[in-house]
């Protein structure tokens, strides 16, 4: 066929709604990319998707309130910088912050594993309980369930996370706008580089810990510095950067152009991705945002970001364009630019 | 990294891109190879074709050992993994590759207990940590990665480790290119010879190019500068009227190889009369089956593998992709029944393949400089 | 305009990975790091090193020396 035929062809097929085909569920499905894409757009909105759920934000919003769910499965439970405790506060308090909610409660459900030594329950408990403390909510309602030695890994916790929509907070995932510039609040890639080599399936050693943080103090300071200028948040989980911004781009339908010198990673995290032949723009991160602000606010909201707690190394790494839709670009630090896409596999299973 | 960093000078590859402008013949097209996986990952990820003139094209070669394995082949790994009691470790480009029916990382969803890792040795340490089960490591790859493998099977025999063994699909790297070159419709001008490979073979190998086919060869290392030098030194010999392997990585790649490797490989293999890879059919003495002395290690000889030849579905026209005779578009089965979710060929396997790019991103086609 | 897969096999693509050999072992193994990230390689293949070598790795084993 003629090149124009074909590339006609793509975007019809493009354009079609999401089907979900698939007749098993793999780990793909689980990885925050194009498979995790299909089942939500084309299983699960058709079935309950009200106009809420459809925003596809990191928290529903009912009202003032924000309201999100979060699941954590990680593997080994305890890793350099954390473990599962932490992550389930931190990581549904960011829910809520990146939403432009102040967190207030949080409530915690623990599947736990036949066999699971008390220690190491209680190790996990005063984590909870520290992270609780430290991003200053609330557990106020929980549930425990046992189940037998092999049906889980040691343990599950759920979490709900409750916050109150910050009067100074405009966020939207579709609100972006041509020329708006794109902040990350730290270096990228710790995270899920951390638990993978704990894991300790590789014969690879690095310093790297997760950086898994509360980002409500960054969030704060963003809406201090930029109110109304600052478009959306989204916190880099799993997936990592990449996919917050290629979720975004489809949100709002534009382009982004993101500069790959700009972007703070740290030496060992590049070298331990390098070996693994891993792009760190697509590994979790349980402690940085992206941040969409209006051009005229960038300056300001940097300065104000990077004076957060964990957050000295933001940086602006990019910014929004007209075109192509949906698409998100990177500026090689050669010269040359590449397409960006959302994540096809699932190179880190189970880090989060 | 010291050595990484140096060659990604922006300000070089500026330089580079404008010798490049100069040297060549106005209104003349240039296609030129790049055989080796690696080198296509270079170019994508650094865009290193943005910086070429309009009538200079890069083809993608057959450089990925993981996309031309065939479908029955993939089968074959397949029922291996499924067999009670196996631990199936492979490389993670592998996990994805489509068989008849699925791939690797469906059959781990429906049980088996499929392993991902890095190295053979990872595959060895898992055979000694779980002495009851069985470990079978898929092993792929051009001779820059066979010594690997090779090495792994010596440490197995000599530390007498009797529940691994390996399932070869290694390939070598002249017979494709030879196969490539016979073809009387080829429409390739240049090739950049493939940077790791000849660390282990070295540069004679390649001799025949030039000798044979009359087609100028530059072998070439991975950063982005590396192969923009490379595409001029190979558009210069066409501009010069000149025809012979030159050795762009010299300081990585010595002329000889790495003789060390060379006998390991001797010593662990040997060639199969034949080989089928996907999309480019039956090409003899291209692949390696493990050798006499390490029959005992060799997973074809250990289990039941059902060896079913699955044909590549005859409207695949890879062969005529990689020969730079057609472009993805005008391949008949492109879009259409050969996508990146339902590939056929290994053009579309691979996400560095010709067609899987082209389909993804082919409308955001950039403006080059035209000459 | 080209694209970068989310991941790629550095096994399966031919790549190498210079690293610094930080210690070398007597059963043909040594302990060697890039930026920071260590592991241990097979280096059968490149005779005699010392301490601060560098080498080109690919799939845990040392194909070549580095000058």
């Amino acid at each position: 066929m003629r090149e124009h035929e074909a590339l006609a062809l793509i975007e019809r097929v493009r354009a079609r709604p999401a089907k979900f085909k698939d007749t098993q569920i793999t780990m793909a499905h689980g990885a925050g990319g194009k498979a995790t894409q299909t089942l939500v757009a084309g299983l699960f909105l058709p079935a309950f998707g009200g106009q809420a759920l459809r925003e596809l934000g990191d928290a529903g919003v009912v009202e003032d309130l924000a309201l999100t769910t979060d699941s954590f499965v990680v593997k080994p439970i305890r890793f350099p910088g954390g473990s599962i405790g932490e992550l389930a506060v931190n990581g549904t308090v960011n829910d809520l912050a990146v939403a432009g909610a102040r967190p207030l409660a949080l409530t915690l459900s623990f599947v736990l594993e036949e066999g699971l030594s008390a220690d190491d329950l209680r190790a996990e408990v005063e984590a909870i309980a520290a992270a609780a403390a430290a991003a200053g909510v609330e557990i106020v309602a929980g549930d425990t369930k046992v189940v037998e030695r092999g049906s889980c890994d040691s343990m599950y916790v759920t979490t709900t996370g409750l916050g109150r929509l910050d009067p100074r907070a405009t966020l939207s995932t579709g609100s972006l706008k041509p020329g708006d510039k794109i902040l990350v609040s730290g270096p990228i890639g710790e995270h899920g580089t951390a638990v993978m080599l704990a894991r300790g399936e590789f014969e690879l050693e690095a310093p790297v810990e997760s950086d898994t943080r509360s980002l409500w103090p960054a969030v704060d300071a963003l809406l201090d510095a930029a109110g109304p200028s600052l478009r959306c948040l989204r916190d880099a989980t799993r997936g990592g950067v990449a996919s917050a911004l290629n979720e975004l781009a489809q949100a709002s339908s534009v382009a982004m152009v993101v500069r790959e010198a700009a972007v703070p990673v740290r030496p060992p995290v590049v070298g331990a991705c390098e070996i693994l032949g891993i792009d760190p723009m697509y590994v979790a991160n349980e402690g940085v945002l992206v941040a969409f602000v209006a051009p005229e606010a960038a300056a300001d909201a940097l300065a104000a970001l990077a004076s957060a707690p964990g957050c000295e190394a933001a940086a602006e790494i990019g910014e929004v364009k007209t075109e192509p839709p949906g698409m998100v670009l990177v500026e090689t630090a050669f010269g040359g630019r590449r397409v960006m896409d959302l994540l096809v596999g699932d190179p880190l299973p189970r880090i989060c | 990294m010291k050595y990484v960093d140096e060659y990604r000078d922006a300000e070089l590859g500026r330089v580079l891109a404008g010798e490049i402008v100069a040297t060549v013949e106005p209104g003349r097209e240039y296609k030129i190879m790049e055989v080796c996986g690696g080198h296509t990952h270079t170019i994508y990820k650094y865009g290193v074709d943005d910086l070429l003139p309009a009538n200079v094209e890069l083809v993608h070669g057959p450089g990925c050992p993981v996309c031309v394995i065939p479908m029955g082949r993939v089968d074959d790994a397949i029922a291996v993994a499924h067999i009670p009691g196996v631990i199936f470790t492979c490389f993670g480009d592998m996990m994805r590759v489509p068989g008849g029916s699925g791939t690797l990382l469906d059959a781990k969803a429906r049980g088996a207990d499929v392993r991902m890792v890095y190295s053979p040795l990872d595959a060895l340490r898992i055979a000694r940590e779980n002495p009851d089960r069985e470990v079978v490591f898929f092993a792929v790859g051009f001779e820059t990665t066979a010594p690997s493998t090779a090495l792994t099977l010596k440490r197995a025999k000599a530390e007498g480790t009797r529940n691994f063994s390996c399932f070869s699909n290694h390939v070598t790297i002249v017979p494709p290119l030879r196969a490539l070159l016979e073809s009387p419709d080829l429409r390739l001008d240049g090739f950049i010879g493939p940077g790791h490979v000849s660390t282990v073979v070295g540069a004679r190998p390649f001799e025949f190019i030039p000798a044979d086919y009359g087609k100028p060869v530059v072998i070439s290392g991975f950063e982005p500068l590396d192969l923009l030098q490379s595409v001029y030194m190979v558009l210069r010999q066409l501009v010069e009227g000149r025809c012979e392997v030159e050795n762009q990585y010299a300081r990585v790649v010595p002329a000889d190889g790495n003789p060390a490797a060379l006998r390991v490989l001797e010593e662990v293999f040997e060639l199969r009369p034949h080989f089928e890879w996907r999309g480019l059919g039956f090409i003899s003495h291209s692949g390696l089956k493990l050798s006499e002395a390490y029959a005992e290690l060799d997973a074809e000889l250990r289990f039941e593998i059902p060896g079913v030849r699955v044909a590549d579905p005859k409207a695949c026209q890879c062969g005529e992709v990689l020969k730079g005779v057609i472009k993805p578009w005008e391949c008949k089965v492109f879009g259409t029944a050969c996508t990146p979710e339902r590939p056929i060929g290994t053009c579309m396997v691979s996400s560095e393949g010709a067609c899987a790019a082209y389909y993804n991103y082919g409308r955001f086609a950039r403006e080059r400089e035209v000459v | 305009m080209s694209c970068a897969a989310d991941t790629h096999c550095i096994t399966c693509s031919d790549e190498g990975v210079p690293m610094r050999v930080l210690d070398v072992q007597p059963d043909g193994l040594a302990r060697c790091e890039a930026e920071g990230a260590e592991s241990d390689v097979m280096i059968d293949l490149v005779g005699p090193l010392a301490i601060g070598d560098n080498v080109l790795v690919h799939a845990g084993v040392a194909l070549a020396r580095l000058a």
